[in-house]
C-alpha cells in the first residue's frame, strides 16, 4: 500500500507541485489543506503517513499547526516547507515537532531526500 | 521526475492574479482606516506566495521585486514602519507594477520601469531592504523543471499490520475525504457546451421522430434519454456559472484611482456580488462596465466643491449592482451626479443632424439613442479617463452582441442610471417560437413578459394606429409581419392570431404573431454576416425538426418605435 500524505499550503501552485513530486514517487495524496486550522483538522481525520507543511498560511500558521498536530499525535511525521530566508522560523518549527524541512523553490530531488529522512 | 512547465506557468498566472486582487482589496481596506493588522497580513501573505511561485518558475524579476516588497510589509507587520499615506501610494504603485510584471513574466524578463519606479518610492518612504535584517533573496542554482535524476520509490513500509489497518480504516471511512477540485481549461468547458448544444438539437429531432411511434417501450426510453439530456445540460450550465464578484472585485481599485485622478470624492458600493453569470458572458461584460464606471466618475459625479454648492453631500455615490430578473441578469451602474444635460445633447444632435429640428425635447429612450450613436459626445475636451465618450456606443454594441440590451434613466441634477440586461447564459437560451407566415422566429425569453390572444377587446385604435390595452396600460403594438416585411395577414374574421408582450427596461410593447408554437431551448449560433443589415436578428438556431430559424433581437424592436 502506498504511503499517504497530507499537503498543507495556501497556494494551489505549491500544493500541485508537492503533489506532483510525491505522486510520481509513489505516494498517495489523501488530502490538502489551505490553512493551519484545516491542516490540524484533516490530520486528525486522515491520519496520513506524512504531512508537508508551509509556514506562512492564514488562520493559524504552519508552526502552530505542527504544535497542534504533534500534541495530538507525537509520532506525526511533518516536513516543513519554508521559503528562503526563514531559517529562524525553521528552527522554531523543528522545536514545535517538525521532523525536517525543505526550502522553496523546490528541487524535486531535495524534496524526496527530505521525505526519505523523515519517514526513516 | 517530470513536471510540466507549461501547466505551472498557467497556474502561476491564475493564482498570482487571485493574490493580486486580494492585495488590492486589502490595500483599499487599509486606506479606509480601521484595524490594519489583518489586511497587512493578507498583503504580506499574498506577496509571499507570489514570491515563492515566481522563484520556483525562475522568474527572477518578479521574485526579487516581491522579495523587497515583502520585506517592507514585514516591517509594517511588526510595527517598525508606519502606514503613512505616501507609503500607501507606494504600495498601490507596487501592486500595479507587480500586476503587469506577472502577466508578462518569463525567465528572461528584466524588471520593468514601473517596478523600478515603485521600488524607488518604497525605498524613499520606507528605506531599502538592505538596511533591515530581512534576509537577502537567493534563487536556486538549477531550474526546477530541468532536473533529471532517476525517480525513486519512497521506501516507506507500514511498520505493523495494526497501523496499516488503522490507517486504511481512517481513510476509507465515508465522508472522511475532503471535497476535491479539478481545474479545467475553459476551452474544454466551451467544447462541452457546444456538444451539449448539438445533443439538445438532436434530442428535439428524436422526440419528434419517435412521437408517432406505436412502440411504448421506445417512447419510454426516448423520454428517459430526453430527461437525462436536460439534466446533463443543466449540470454543464451550472459548471460554467461564476459569481460576478470575480470580475467586480477589481472595480473598487479602479474607481478609487479614477476618482483621485479627477479630484472627485466617490463612495463606491457593489451589490449582488454573488449573482452568477455564464463565464464567457462575464468576461465580455467587464470592459463595458469599466466604460460605464469611468463615465460616471468623469462626467456624472461633480467635484466636491460643485456638489457642496448644489446642496449635495461632498462625497458622490456610485453603485454597481447585479440582480436576477427571471431569465435575465440586470447589471446596473448608478450615480448621484449631475445627470445628462438634455439641452446640450439635443443641440448637438440637431447640429449633427441626428434628430429632426422639430424635436424640442428628448425623453430617456431618445436621449440614449442619440448618445449611443457612434462618435457622439457632449464632452469637447478629451480626458484620459473616458476618452471622447465613445463608451456608450461600445456598451450598446457589446450588450446587443450578447443578446442583451441597455437602458438609461437620467435626472438633471440627481444622477444617471444605466442598466444592462443580459441573458444568464450565452449558448443555450430558452425562447418562444412564433410563426409568421411560413417562417418561424425565436424570441428569447430574456425580453418576453407575457403572451395573450389577439382579441378585439384588447386591441384598440388610436389615431388609426393599433394599440394594446393591457390592465389599464396602453402599449404600442407591432406586427411581426411588418417587422420582417412580409405580406400583411388576411384580416378575415376568425383568423386567429396571438400577441407577445415584449419588454426592454421600463418599456413594453405588443408584438402580433400568427401563431405561438411554444417554448424551446435553442442553441444560439452567432452569425457575423452584414451586421447592420440584420440588426433585427441576434443569431440563428436549428429547430427540432432540423429547419433553421432566426433569433429576434427583441431589444432592437424598440429602436424604431
Amino acid at each position: 500500500m502506498a504511503p499517504t500524505v497530507l499537503i498543507c499550503d495556501d497556494a494551489i501552485f505549491m500544493r500541485t507541485m508537492v503533489s506532483d513530486i510525491l505522486q510520481q514517487a509513489g505516494f498517495e495524496v489523501v488530502g490538502e489543506a489551505e490553512t493551519g486550522a484545516q491542516a490540524v483538522e484533516r490530520y486528525k481525520q486522515l491520519r496520513p503517513d506524512l504531512v508537508t507543511m508551509d509556514i506562512v498560511m492564514p488562520d493559524m500558521g504552519g508552526i502552530d499547526a505542527v504544535r497542534e498536530i504533534t500534541k495530538f499525535d507525537p509520532d506525526a511525521k511533518v516536513l516543513m516547507c519554508s521559503a528562503m530566508g526563514q531559517q529562524a522560523l525553521v528552527v522554531e518549527a523543528i522545536q514545535a515537532g517538525a521532523k525536517d524541512f525543505v526550502v522553496k523553490p523546490f528541487q524535486p530531488s531535495r524534496v524526496l531526500e527530505a521525505v526519505q529522512r523523515v519517514l526513516g | 521526475m517530470k513536471l510540466d512547465p507549461q501547466r505551472y506557468a498557467e497556474l502561476f498566472r491564475t493564482e498570482s492574479r487571485e493574490q493580486l486582487s486580494a492585495i488590492n482589496r486589502a490595500l483599499l481596506l487599509l486606506e479606509e482606516g480601521g484595524d490594519p493588522s489583518e489586511p497587512v497580513s493578507v498583503v504580506f501573505r499574498a506577496v509571499h506566495t507570489i514570491k515563492g511561485m515566481s522563484a520556483t518558475m525562475g522568474y527572477h524579476a518578479v521574485a526579487e521585486f516581491s522579495h523587497e516588497l515583502e520585506s517592507v510589509l514585514d516591517r509594517v507587520r511588526r510595527g517598525d514602519q508606519t502606514l503613512a499615506p505616501d507609503l500607501m501610494d507606494a504600495l498601490f504603485a507596487s501592486a500595479d507594477a507587480l500586476e503587469t510584471a506577472v502577466d508578462d513574466a518569463s525567465e528572461q524578463a528584466a524588471q520593468t520601469p514601473a517596478m523600478i519606479a515603485a521600488l524607488q518610492r518604497l525605498r524613499d518612504v520606507a528605506g531599502g531592504s538592505a538596511t533591515s535584517e530581512f534576509p537577502a533573496m537567493q534563487m536556486p542554482e538549477g531550474g526546477v523543471f530541468d532536473e533529471s535524476p532517476a525517480p525513486r520509490r519512497a521506501g516507506h513500509e507500514p511498520r505493523t499490520t495494526l497501523e496499516l489497518v488503522a490507517a486504511a480504516d481512517e481513510v476509507t471511512r465515508p465522508g472522511a475525504r475532503p471535497t476535491r477540485h479539478v481545474r479545467v481549461d475553459l476551452g474544454r468547458l466551451d467544447a462541452l457546451m457546444n456538444l451539449i448544444g448539438e445533443l439538445v438539437i438532436t434530442r428535439g429531432r428524436l422526440l419528434q421522430l419517435t412521437a408517432t411511434s406505436p412502440d411504448p417501450a421506445l417512447d419510454e426510453a426516448m423520454q428517459m434519454a430526453a430527461r437525462l439530456v436536460s439534466d446533463l445540460q443543466a449540470e454543464i450550465m451550472t459548471m460554467r456559472m461564476v459569481p460576478v464578484w470575480q470580475v467586480f472585485d477589481r472595480f473598487p481599485r479602479l474607481v478609487r484611482d479614477a476618482a483621485r485622478q479627477q479630484g472627485k470624492d466617490v463612495h463606491f458600493v457593489v451589490e449582488g456580488k454573488e449573482i452568477e453569470l455564464d463565464r464567457s458572458l462575464l468576461d465580455e461584460i467587464g470592459e463595458p462596465i469599466v466604460h460605464l464606471l469611468r463615465n460616471s466618475i468623469g462626467h456624472g459625479i461633480e467635484t466636491p466643491e460643485v456638489r457642496e454648492a448644489a446642496g449635495k453631500p461632498r462625497e458622490g455615490r456610485l453603485v454597481l449592482s447585479a440582480a436576477r430578473d427571471r431569465a435575465a441578469v440586470l447589471i446596473r451602474v448608478s450615480d448621484d451626479g449631475r445627470g445628462i444635460d438634455r439641452d446640450r445633447v439635443l443641440e448637438r444632435a440637431h447640429r449633427l443632424g441626428l434628430v429632426d429640428e422639430s424635436v424640442k425635447e428628448l425623453d430617456d429612450a431618445a436621449l440614449f439613442k442619440v448618445i449611443a450613436t457612434p462618435g457622439f459626445s457632449t464632452v469637447e475636451t478629451v480626458s484620459d479617463l473616458s476618452g471622447r465618450g465613445v463608451g456608450i456606443d461600445a456598451v450598446q454594441a457589446k450588450a446587443r452582441a450578447l443578446g442583451g440590451s441597455v437602458e438609461l434613466i437620467t435626472m438633471r441634477g440627481e444622477g444617471t442610471t444605466i442598466t444592462v440586461r443580459l441573458p444568464v447564459t450565452l449558448a443555450i437560451v430558452r425562447a418562444l417560437l412564433a410563426r409568421s407566415g411560413v417562417e418561424r422566429y425565436a424570441l428569447p425569453l430574456t425580453h418576453v413578459r407575457e403572451t395573450l390572444e389577439y382579441d378585439r377587446d384588447v386591441v384598440q385604435f388610436v389615431k388609426g394606429k393599433p394599440v394594446l390595452v393591457l390592465r389599464d396600460e396602453v402599449l404600442p403594438l407591432l406586427d411581426l409581419r411588418d417587422v420582417v416585411r412580409q405580406r400583411p395577414a388576411d384580416d378575415t374574421p376568425g383568423a386567429h392570431r396571438e400577441i407577445v408582450v415584449i419588454e426592454r427596461g421600463a418599456r413594453r410593447s405588443g408584438l402580433v404573431v400568427d401563431e405561438l408554437i411554444g417554448q424551446q431551448d435553442i442553441v444560439v449560433k452567432q452569425f457575423d454576416a452584414a451586421r447592420d443589415a440584420l440588426a433585427l436578428f441576434s443569431g440563428a438556431t436549428i429547430l427540432s425538426d432540423g429547419a433553421p430559424a432566426l433569433i429576434m433581437d427583441v431589444g432592437s424592436l424598440f429602436e424604431g418605435s
